[in-house]
C-alpha cells in the first residue's frame, strides 16, 4: 500500500498538501499569515477579537462587491462603476425615502433595484453595441455618480428608524451582522464559481469567448447577468454602507473600485480573464484591510501604507507567475 | 538561364511539423511577367516571403543579377529592388497618397536648421510616379482610406516604384478588385514590364495567367512541378499539374445506407460571400463542399451554425423550417459545427480535455446546475478510447495536446451532443497522416452506422474525393457544381472550382 511516487490521479495527503502550498490561493495564505504575525509584534491593539471583529465590518462592502468583480474579470471585462452605483443607490435610498415618502423598506427595495438597473445598462451596452467593458464602465462610472449627485443636490439624508441600523452597525452572535451576509454570499457565490454551468461558462468566455460561443454557450445571457449582479452587489454594499455610517451623501463609495480590483487582482484573478477564484478574493480582501489596519495601528503613516499594499500586491503578482510558469514546464 | 534576374535553386523551408518547401526552384527573367500557382498550401506564400525576406531558407541558393544573395529582413530585400504588394494592403488609412508613397523616405529640406519633409516635392513626386502609371484621376492629398481597393492598390504599385523596385510581387492583387480595376491593374503590369520590370505574379484565376503571364510556374505540396511558357501550355494541362498527385494512404470509405433528408437550405444568403445557396444532406451521407479559400464554404457553414445570420432564405431540419440566430440554438438543435480553426473556434485550449468534452454537453453532466465531475469525466475517458486520443488523462490541458488530438477533442465535443448533423471544415487540416486516417475512419463510421449526416468542407482534393457521396462546389459565394461520387474527378472539381470551363473564360465571369 506504501506510494513511492505520486500517481496524479490518486495524491497522497502530502501531495495534496504540496499543491495547496504552491497554489495562488496557498502562497496568499501564506504572505497573510506572516503579516498577521509580524503586524502583531508590532502593536498589541491589532490581533484582538474586538479589533478584528471591527475589521470584518469595515470589509463587508469591499467584499461583496469583489465577487461579482471577480466573476466578471474571470471573463476578461472589468466594472470600474462599482462605486458609483453604491453611491447611486444610497442617494436613491434616502432621497425616496426622506423626499418622497416612501416606506423605508420600500425604498430599500427601489434602491437596490436602481443599483442592478444600473449594472444591467453597463451590461446592455457592452453584449448588444459591443462597447469594451473598461469605456462602458468609465462611462458610467461618471454618469452614475453625476445622476446621484443631482438627485441629492447636495443634501444628506439623515434620521433612520433604530431598526435601520441592525445591518450596518448592529451584532449577531456576537460578529457584525454585515459580516454573517459576507460569509454567507462567499460560500454560496464561491460555490457557484467554482461547481456550477455558470461557473465553468464564465471561465470558458475568459479563457476563449470566440470558442465558447462556438460550443453553444449564451455568451451574451451570461454577461448580461454578471453585470446586473455587479450592479446588484454594489447595491447590497450601498444599503449597508448607508445603514453603517447612519447618513446617506452623493459621494459615498468614491474610489472603491480600484480597492475592489486590487483585492481580487491580489487573489490571483489574472487580468486577462480565465483564471481566478472566490477563496483567493476574500484572501485578498482580508489581506489589505488587515495591512491597512495593522500598519495604522503600528503608528505607521497613511502614505507609507499605501506604498506598502502597492509593494505587496507586486509581490504577490510576481509569485504568482513564478509559479505559473513552473506549472506550464512540468 | 543566363538572362535571369532572380534565380532560386534547391529551396528548402520547415516549419514546425510541416515541410513547407522541398528543394523548390524559380526564376524571373528581365521584364517578364512570371505566374507562380498552386493549390492552398502548396507553398506559394512561403516561396514569396523567402524572396522578400520575411522567411529565411532552411537551404538553397539565391541569386539576384548572377550574384548570390540572404536577405535577413524584409528591408535588405527592398532595397535590392524586390517589392511586394500583400493582399491585405499595407499602408496606412490615416495618411494621404503621397505621405504613403514616400514613407520612409520622404523628401527633405531644411527649414530653421532643421530636417523638415518638404511637402511640395512629396506630392509632386507622388504626381509623377502615379502619371508614369497612366493613373491621372487620383488625388495625392486624399486620404489612403478613403478610397476604393483599386485605387488603393495603385498607390501601393507607386510605392513600390518610388523604390525604383526591379522586381514587384503581387499576391492575388485581383481577389477583391471589380471587373474595370482589373482591367486597369492589367494595363498597369502590362506597361510595366514594357519598362523592364519584373514582376512575379500569383493567382488562383488561370484566365488572368493566360491573359497576362508569358511564363508560368507550378508548386505542389511544396515541390516544384514544372515551368511552362504561356503560349504552349493549356488550362488542362495546368491543373493536372497542380492537382496531380497521388492519393495518399485515404482511408477507404464505407458504403453507407443513405436517409432521410436531415439538412436542407433553400436560398440562403448573406452576400458577398453565401449567395443564393440550396442544398440538402441526409443521413447517412457525407457531402463534399470543396471550393477556393474565399469562396464562402466557412461562411455558408456558419449561416447554418448560427454564427452569422442569413438575410433570407431558409433552412429545414427534418423537413422542419428551423429559425437559428445563434450557435447555442443550432446547438439545440442537433448541430455540430468542428470549425476550421480549431485554436480559437473549436477548442479552449487553456481548459482541460474533460472540460472540452463537455462544453456543449453541460446540461447533461449536471445535475441541477451543478457540473457532474464523475458524469464529465466517464464522458472524456470514453472519448479519450473511442477516439483513441493520446492523452495522460482527462484532466490534461487541451493546449498540451498535438495537433491531431487536438482535433479528436473538438470532434468529440460535438459527438458527445449526439448530433443529428455535423459540420465539419477543413477536418484534418494540420494533422499527421496517422491522426488523419483516424478521422476519416470516424467520419465514414459515423455515417455509415449512426447514420449521421456530415457536410464536409475541404480544400484537399483528394480528401473531397474519398469522403464524400456527393461533391457540392463553391466558387465566389455562390454553388458553382454539384458531382455524384461517380463522376467526380480532381480535374472536373477543379475546373469548377476555377471556373474554368470552356464558358467561363474571362475574366469578367469569375467576378
Amino acid at each position: 500500500m506504501r506510494k513511492t511516487r505520486t500517481d496524479p490521479r490518486n495524491p497522497t495527503l502530502g501531495e495534496k498538501l504540496r499543491r495547496l502550498l504552491i497554489s495562488q490561493e496557498g502562497v496568499l495564505f501564506l504572505i497573510m499569515l506572516v503579516s498577521v504575525l509580524f503586524l502583531s509584534s508590532r502593536t498589541d491593539k491589532f490581533l484582538t477579537v474586538d479589533n478584528l471583529l471591527q475589521q470584518g465590518r469595515f470589509m463587508t462592502e469591499i467584499g461583496l462587491i469583489a465577487i461579482p468583480m471577480t466573476y466578471i474579470i474571470i471573463t476578461g471585462g472589468i466594472d470600474l462603476s462599482v462605486g458609483s452605483i453604491l453611491g447611486l443607490t444610497a442617494i436613491v435610498l434616502g432621497w425616496t425615502w426622506q423626499e418622497l415618502g416612501f416606506p423605508l423598506e420600500l425604498a430599500i427595495i427601489t434602491g437596490i433595484l436602481s443599483g442592478t438597473v444600473a449594472g444591467f445598462i453597463n451590461g446592455l451596452f457592452i453584449v448588444r453595441v459591443g462597447v469594451p467593458p473598461l469605456i462602458m464602465t468609465l462611462a458610467t462610472l461618471a454618469l452614475y455618480r453625476g445622476l446621484a449627485e443631482g438627485i441629492s443636490e447636495a443634501r444628506s439624508a439623515r434620521g433612520y428608524p433604530e431598526w435601520f441600523f441592525q445591518l450596518g452597525q448592529g451584532e449577531f452572535l456576537g460578529i457584525p451582522t454585515q459580516l454573517w451576509l459576507l460569509i454567507v454570499a462567499v460560500i454560496i457565490f464561491g460555490i457557484i464559481l467554482a461547481r456550477t454551468r455558470l461557473g465553468r461558462a464564465l471561465y470558458a468566455i475568459g479563457n476563449n469567448e470566440t470558442g465558447a460561443r462556438f460550443s453553444g454557450l449564451t455568451v451574451n445571457r451570461h454577461l448580461l447577468f454578471i453585470y446586473a449582479f455587479s450592479g446588484f452587489m454594489s447595491a447590497v454594499a450601498g444599503y449597508i454602507f448607508v445603514s453603517r455610517v447612519s447618513t446617506t451623501r452623493s459621494d459615498m463609495g468614491t474610489g472603491i473600485e480600484l480597492d475592489v480590483i486590487a483585492a481580487v487582482v491580489l487573489g490571483g484573478t489574472s487580468i486577462f480573464g480565465g483564471t481566478g477564484s472566490i477563496p483567493g478574493t476574500i484572501i485578498g480582501v482580508v489581506l489589505i484591510q488587515l495591512l491597512k489596519n495593522g500598519l495604522t495601528l503600528s503608528g505607521v503613516t497613511s502614505d507609507a501604507t499605501i506604498v506598502v499594499i502597492g509593494s505587496v500586491l507586486i509581490f504577490a503578482i510576481l509569485v504568482n507567475n513564478f509559479i505559473q510558469s513552473r506549472g506550464d514546464e512540468s | 538561364m543566363t538572362d535571369s534576374l532572380l534565380e532560386l535553386r534547391g529551396i528548402d523551408k520547415h516549419f514546425p511539423g510541416v515541410h513547407a518547401l522541398k528543394d523548390a526552384q524559380f526564376d524571373v527573367r528581365r521584364g517578364e511577367v512570371h505566374a507562380l500557382i498552386g493549390e492552398n498550401g502548396a507553398g506559394k506564400s512561403t516561396l514569396i516571403k523567402i524572396v522578400s525576406g520575411v522567411y529565411r531558407p532552411d537551404g538553397g541558393e539565391i541569386r539576384l543579377a548572377g550574384a548570390p544573395v540572404a536577405f535577413n529582413n524584409p528591408r535588405e530585400a527592398h532595397s535590392a529592388g524586390i517589392a511586394t504588394i500583400y493582399q491585405e494592403l499595407g499602408l496606412y488609412p490615416e495618411l494621404s497618397v503621397a505621405e504613403n508613397i514616400f514613407m520612409g523616405h520622404a523628401p527633405t529640406k531644411k527649414r530653421l536648421g532643421l530636417e523638415t519633409i518638404d511637402w511640395e516635392r512629396m506630392e509632386a513626386g507622388a504626381e509623377a510616379l502615379l502619371a508614369d502609371l497612366n493613373i491621372r484621376n487620383l488625388d495625392v492629398g486624399a486620404k489612403v482610406g478613403a478610397l476604393n481597393v483599386g485605387n488603393r492598390q495603385r498607390v501601393e504599385i507607386a510605392k513600390a516604384l518610388s523604390l525604383n523596385a526591379r522586381i514587384l510581387i503581387m499576391d492575388e492583387p485581383t481577389a477583391a478588385l471589380t471587373e474595370s480595376d482589373v482591367e486597369q491593374l492589367f494595363g498597369i503590369v502590362r506597361l510595366l514590364r514594357e519598362r523592364g520590370v519584373s514582376i512575379i505574379y500569383i493567382s488562383h484565376r488561370l484566365s488572368e495567367v493566360f491573359e497576362l503571364a508569358d511564363r508560368v510556374t507550378v508548386l505542389r505540396d511544396g515541390e516544384y512541378i514544372g515551368t511552362h511558357d504561356v503560349a504552349d501550355t493549356s488550362e488542362a494541362e495546368l491543373i493536372s499539374m497542380m492537382v496531380g498527385r497521388r492519393i495518399e494512404n485515404l482511408f477507404p470509405k464505407q458504403a453507407a445506407q443513405i436517409g432521410d433528408v436531415v439538412l436542407e437550405a433553400r436560398n440562403l444568403n448573406r452576400p458577398p460571400l453565401t449567395r443564393d445557396i440550396s442544398f440538402t444532406v441526409r443521413a447517412g451521407e457525407i457531402v463534399g463542399l470543396a471550393g477556393l479559400v474565399g469562396s464562402g464554404r466557412s461562411e455558408a457553414a456558419q449561416v447554418i451554425f448560427g454564427v452569422l445570420s442569413a438575410e433570407s432564405g431558409e433552412i429545414r431540419l427534418n423537413g422542419e423550417p428551423v429559425k437559428i440566430t445563434r450557435p447555442s440554438e443550432a446547438v439545440d438543435y442537433g448541430i455540430g459545427y468542428v470549425p476550421e480553426d480549431r485554436g480559437h473556434q473549436g477548442l479552449i485550449r487553456e481548459m482541460t480535455i474533460r472540460e472540452n468534452t463537455s462544453m456543449a454537453v453541460l446540461e447533461s453532466v449536471s445535475n441541477y446546475s451543478f457540473v457532474n465531475r464523475a458524469k464529465e469525466r466517464a464522458l472524456a475517458n470514453d472519448a479519450i478510447r473511442q477516439l483513441s486520443i493520446r492523452a495522460t488523462g482527462s484532466d490534461q490541458i487541451a493546449n498540451k495536446l498535438s495537433g491531431g488530438n487536438q482535433q479528436k477533442v473538438v470532434v468529440s465535443k460535438w459527438l458527445a451532443s449526439n448530433p443529428k448533423l455535423l459540420i465539419m471544415d477543413e477536418p484534418t487540416r494540420g494533422i499527421d497522416v496517422g491522426a488523419k486516417a483516424e478521422i476519416h475512419r470516424l467520419m465514414s463510421r459515423l455515417a455509415a452506422e449512426d447514420g449521421l449526416a456530415i457536410l464536409m468542407i475541404s480544400s484537399e482534393l483528394p480528401e473531397i474525393l474519398a469522403m464524400s457521396d456527393r461533391i457540392l462546389v463553391m466558387r465566389e459565394g455562390r454553388l458553382v457544381g454539384e458531382f455524384s461520387r461517380a463522376e467526380a474527378t480532381q480535374e472536373v472539381i477543379a475546373h469548377a472550382m476555377m471556373g474554368a470551363s470552356a464558358t467561363a473564360n474571362s475574366v469578367g465571369e469569375t467576378l
